[in-house]
């Protein structure tokens, strides 16, 4: 067991190196001298030339990325171009918004996904399962992105309920106390309700935005596999046996029918944090995502490789966590050695 | 049990990650901390967008947000008149050798800093020696001009020239003061890019500011906005009504703004929005449409080395097939007609100069004359990535060029790979689409930027021109002192440049940007009384002058 989980994180860690050799090359090919571009057009040669120094640009790209991978190892991941901050600082400064936003997408996600999911094997056939089908056709097919333009422009401007930019608004203090970065958690841990509630109205919509998807996947997987199930011998003798319908459901039915839910959930979280790009540049919501874009477009190598290798962490800690959700709802997988729990 | 092991495994997982992700970033170095400024619900604000990032140090910003931002926050010796003329700002006269190589300046003596010390003419050298050094920001203007920068006492300061510079005050509007003794205690001495100066500071003016302008730093977060409260000891003083905070942010995606504006958390939108999204804001009640000339031109660099357009009679072809007026109809309505090598707007533009116009068969009598007739010609053409409007005046270029029977091989590229294939002639495209802003109010900085040798090289100049005639003209010129003399010879310059036809001049830029009604600027009050207001990129949104009247 604990031979399967080594190997597991062998090659976990081989993804990872796999990553950074990858993002490393593709920040350096692409179009464009970074150090150009971070001093601007009319700088002087000799002064950019300073710069591409400093930065290991004027070696050879195997000898930058040792450098650079002896410097991650120590969680040094060089400066940003566009900050003039380490890129780690930067990390730890928009990292938690981030997670703040996905950790709500993924809680709205599972929940919603789930409990459509039961909803719909409830009403089989009925107008409640075609009406939650459709809609998860459509939440499946439309890109996040055009879930918050249609909220920005229905909630910030047709009907203005929800503030639409931002973590807070400009009247409102930040938590008196950084504790974990993430605003809702550091308002509720600072007894700040007025403040929890107004960073809570920022989160909402890019949040729904980024998890309808998901939760549209979710709730057709959830749907499919209660049904399938449903067939199997072993419900229709707890039927016969004249086990309530309630007990039925939750305990016997749904049980197994979430596993596939939740693989797909985790690769859903996880693809959050890639949708968040474009979300949280359109709601001008500092997070990590909107820094990675921000990379992106000025060509900030050390950023893109930093938050590159930061989501890729994320990922595989994502899957891990599957993993063992996964094992926890299905004896055979915990049997056969998958997990050690 | 186990489902308690995985809950507790999940909880620790998310505190990990949660902790090590987000502990408590250092505020080292004065950059900025994770807080957010308040600011009061009724407060009156100017609050505007601009592309992103910005940099206000004086000693390294130079773009659009770095400008506007820095014209608020810090001053300089003299300032930009709407006219294009210059008047006393911090410097309360100042009076210029008879060689004019050297310029001497009365520097106010009311003038104080943020930091309630008294601005002294050894901050102006400090100010202008920092920046020179650096390198970095609008150094470009004054390296090879300013040989030498001192005070003589707390308020004459003395520039000494290597040449004569006619623009010179002109020049000096980019010339921001910062504190020295504030800029000095902030050096970082870990960093030895600059010697014993450690870092100039450049770390600590990242987010805080030395400066004495209208607005000092309440809060700058450096990916997401500026936020500037008034001054109240602003050595101009203030009138009723000017804005208490600045606000200056990096959202330019056009709902964002669009759906800002219509909850009026927006006063001023950016220049650079679809020109849909304008005209859907026009139409919000409450908000107007402002429109002005600004002094930016839109470039066809021909690269004159080149195999074709090496040819005057083939770059003219080129001129007279265009279609211009579609150009400032469709693609950019609005747009002012574009004379030759020097923005309209900018004194010491010529008005003799004549608009090369759509003319078929002038286009064709060219083409007949030029060496490669008879030939099949094809052109490359680049246009920049970060501007998707040139892809449509591309297109356009390419139709147009087909009834000459011209092939135009279009490619888009990044303006930093744009800038890298400016270097050699070789890597030049034949044609380039460059907008250019002037850094300064006048002619000659956009003559000598754009044709003199000293730029081939730079995506300031494509053309490759090389000529030692129009660099004797163009260096005679900027030695002139006395504006009017030096103006003719602006003018021969002009006509000598359109005649080589290095250049598609597209046209003139008009700044566009939407506002709130409830604001008063004087951009809304120059437009309503049909006059012009030329402001140099930035000093237009300079808030001390605006009023929020609600």
């Amino acid at each position: 067991m604990v031979l399967r989980w080594l190997q597991r994180i062998g090659v976990y860690f081989l993804v990872l190196l796999g990553l950074s050799i990858l993002v490393f090359v593709i920040a350096r090919v692409i179009p464009g001298d970074p150090a150009r571009q971070a001093l601007g057009p009319r700088v002087s040669e000799e002064t950019v030339q300073a710069l591409r120094e400093k930065l290991n640009l004027d070696k050879p790209l195997f000898t930058q990325y040792v450098l650079w991978f002896k410097g991650a190892i120590r969680l040094d991941l060089g400066d940003s171009l566009l900050t003039r901050r380490p890129v780690i600082e930067d990390v730890r400064r928009y990292l938690p918004a981030t997670l703040e936003i996905v950790l709500l997408s993924a809680v709205f996600m599972a929940a919603g996904g789930i409990l459509f999911g039961i909803v719909a094997t409830k009403y089989t056939g009925k107008w409640q399962d075609a009406l939650i089908r459709v809609l998860s056709y459509l939440g499946i097919v439309s890109p996040p992105f055009v879930w918050a333009v249609l909220f920005m422009l229905l909630f910030g401007y047709i009907i203005p309920v929800l503030p639409t930019t931002g973590r807070i608004a400009q009247s409102v203090a930040a938590p008196t106390r950084m504790i974990t970065g993430m605003y809702t958690v550091d308002y509720l841990l600072t007894g700040n309700l007025a403040g929890w509630w107004d960073a809570f109205k920022h989160l909402l919509l890019p949040s729904i935005a980024l998890m309808l998807g998901g939760m549209a996947q979710a709730a057709r997987l959830t749907r499919s596999n209660m049904v399938e199930n449903s067939m199997k011998d072993y419900i229709q003798a707890q039927q016969a046996y004249g086990v309530p319908e309630k007990k039925l459901l939750y305990k016997y039915l749904l049980k197994p029918s979430l596993i596939p839910t939740i693989s797909i959930l985790a690769l859903d979280i996880a693809a959050v944090f890639g949708n968040a790009f474009l979300v949280e540049n359109l709601f001008n919501y500092p997070g990590l995502s909107r820094y990675g874009l921000s990379a992106m477009l000025n060509k900030d190598i050390n950023a893109i490789s930093g938050v590159v290798m930061v989501f890729g962490l994320i990922f595989i800690l994502v899957n891990i966590l599957s993993d063992m959700v996964v094992a926890w709802l299905d004896p055979r997988v915990r049997l056969m050695g998958g997990a050690d729990v | 049990m186990q489902a308690r092991r995985i809950v507790s495994l999940f909880l620790a997982v998310l505190l990990v990650t949660g902790l090590a992700g987000c502990a408590k970033p250092s505020v080292e170095n004065g950059t900025d901390p994770p807080t957010s400024a308040v600011v009061e619900e009724d407060a009156s604000i100017v609050h505007t967008t601009e592309d992103w990032p910005t940099y206000y140090d004086p000693g390294v910003g130079s773009d659009y947000s770095d400008s506007t931002t820095m014209v608020n926050v810090y001053d300089a010796l003299v300032f930009p008149m709407p006219d294009g003329s210059i008047r006393p700002h911090v410097a309360k006269e100042w009076t210029v050798s008879d060689d004019y190589l050297t310029y001497t300046f009365t520097v106010r003596d009311d003038v104080k800093f943020h930091s309630g010390n008294l601005m002294k003419a050894s901050d102006v050298a400090y100010s202008m020696n920092r920046m020179l050094e650096i390198g970095e920001g609008y150094a470009y203007l004054y390296k090879g001009v300013v040989e030498k920068c001192y005070a003589t006492d707390d308020t004459h300061v003395v520039f000494e020239l290597s040449q004569p510079f006619g623009p010179f005050i002109h020049s000096l509007i980019r010339m921001l003061i910062v504190e020295e003794d504030l800029v000095k205690q902030h050096y970082d001495l870990t960093d030895n890019t600059y010697g014993e100066k450690g870092d100039y500071g450049k770390k600590w003016l990242l987010t805080n500011d030395a400066g004495s302008g209208p607005y000092k730093t309440k809060e700058f977060k450096l990916d997401e906005y500026f936020l500037g409260e008034r001054f109240e000891d602003y050595f101009l003083g203030w009138e009723e009504g000017a804005p208490k905070y600045f606000k200056i942010s990096g959202m330019v995606e056009p709902v964002a703004v669009r759906t800002a504006m219509a909850n009026r958390e927006l006063e001023i939108t950016d220049e650079i929005q679809p020109l849909e999204n304008y005209m859907a804001m026009d139409a919000f009640e409450g908000v107007d449409l402002v429109t002005f000339r600004s002094g930016n031109t839109f470039n066809m660099m021909l690269n004159t080395k080149a195999k074709y357009t090496d040819d005057i009679h083939l770059r003219k072809a080129i001129a007279y097939c265009f279609d211009y007026e579609t150009l400032r109809t469709s693609i950019y309505p609005g747009a002012g007609e574009s004379r030759g090598p020097v923005a309209t707007v900018l004194p010491g533009f010529d008005p003799t100069v004549q608009a090369y116009s759509r003319d078929i068969n002038k286009a064709k009598e060219h083409l007949a004359q030029s060496k490669y007739a008879g030939e099949k010609i094809t052109l490359n053409l680049t246009w920049c990535a970060e501007v998707p409007e040139q892809e449509k005046i591309a297109l356009l270029l390419q139709s147009n060029l087909a009834e000459l029977n011209i092939d135009l091989i279009i490619t888009k590229k990044p303006f930093g790979s744009m800038i890298a294939d400016a270097q050699t002639v070789e890597t030049t495209p034949q044609i380039s689409f460059v907008n250019f802003a002037a850094p300064y109010f006048e002619a000659g900085g956009m003559l000598k930027t754009r044709y003199h040798s000293s730029s081939c090289g730079t995506w300031e100049q494509m053309e490759w021109l090389q000529d030692p005639e129009l660099d004797a003209m163009i260096e005679d010129a900027l030695s002139t002192v006395d504006d009017e003399a030096r103006f003719a010879k602006y003018a021969e310059i002009q006509h000598y440049i359109y005649n080589l036809c290095p250049t598609i001049w597209g046209f003139n830029w008009v700044e566009r940007r939407a506002v709130q009604s409830y604001l008063r600027w004087n951009a809304i009050d120059a437009m309503n009384q049909n006059a012009d207001y030329f402001m140099p990129m930035g000093y237009a949104l300079w808030a001390h002058d605006m009023k929020i009247v609600k």
